[in-house]
């Protein structure tokens, strides 16, 4: 079977920047931080808006953050 | 434990012991007892008490919390959970159907309903819980 999965470089921006919290993250882009956890560990998938507002926090496009790819 | 998953813990919680106790009084009354308006709206005031007391200690732990809007991963969870729950309410509004047509007591028929929404809203925070707990 074959499934896809969005990687995201959330963890590793964050440590670039300054080791910003999840909390500081989850303030930045108005989720909470238990929200910026799951995405974070590949629980959930962000809207599309909130892609582009984390991609915004990091100064970064959108794939330096997420990654899709097939398994 | 964001604020509400604890939310959702009160609602759990509350409306499992004290309708409970509401539904172990009328199974223990037997089927030919009459319909106790009193001890129904005793039970409504006490759990619309209850939740609201709980509600303002767990806001009152985390203000920032209890007023920030819910994210979309939180609107996700409720509508999935709402989404469960129906599934549940239309299966047992088929089966009231079913049994309604046996032409049951009225107070059998009141208690059954009151029976469906306490357990489809316990079906609703259980799944909220659930997804919370998944972090999905």
């Amino acid at each position: 079977m074959t499934g896809v999965a969005i990687r995201n470089e959330i963890r590793r921006l964050r440590f670039e920047h300054g080791e910003m919290t999840q909390q500081d993250l989850a303030d930045k882009i108005g989720v909470t931080r238990q929200t910026v956890n799951a995405i974070e560990q590949g629980k959930y998938s962000p809207s599309l808006e909130a892609a582009f507002r984390i991609a915004a926090v990091f100064d970064t496009p959108l794939e330096g953050v997420f990654h899709y790819s097939k398994d | 434990m964001p604020f509400r998953e604890k939310s959702a813990w009160i609602s759990l919680l509350s409306i499992s012991l004290i309708y409970g106790v509401y539904f172990w009084s009328v199974v223990h009354a037997g089927p030919h007892a009459g319909f106790h308006f009193g001890s129904l709206l005793a039970t409504v005031i006490a759990l619309i008490v209850v939740q609201i007391v709980l509600h303002i200690v767990i806001a009152i732990a985390a203000p920032k919390d209890a007023k920030a809007p819910r994210d979309e991963r939180e609107k996700l969870i409720e509508l999935k959970a709402s989404r469960f729950a129906y599934s549940g309410l239309a299966t047992a509004i088929a089966l009231a159907c079913f049994f309604g047509a046996l032409d049951p007591p009225i107070v059998f028929n009141t208690n059954a309903l009151l029976f469906v929404l306490v357990t489809v809203e316990l079906m609703r925070t259980s799944c909220q819980i659930i997804q919370y707990r998944r972090g999905a």
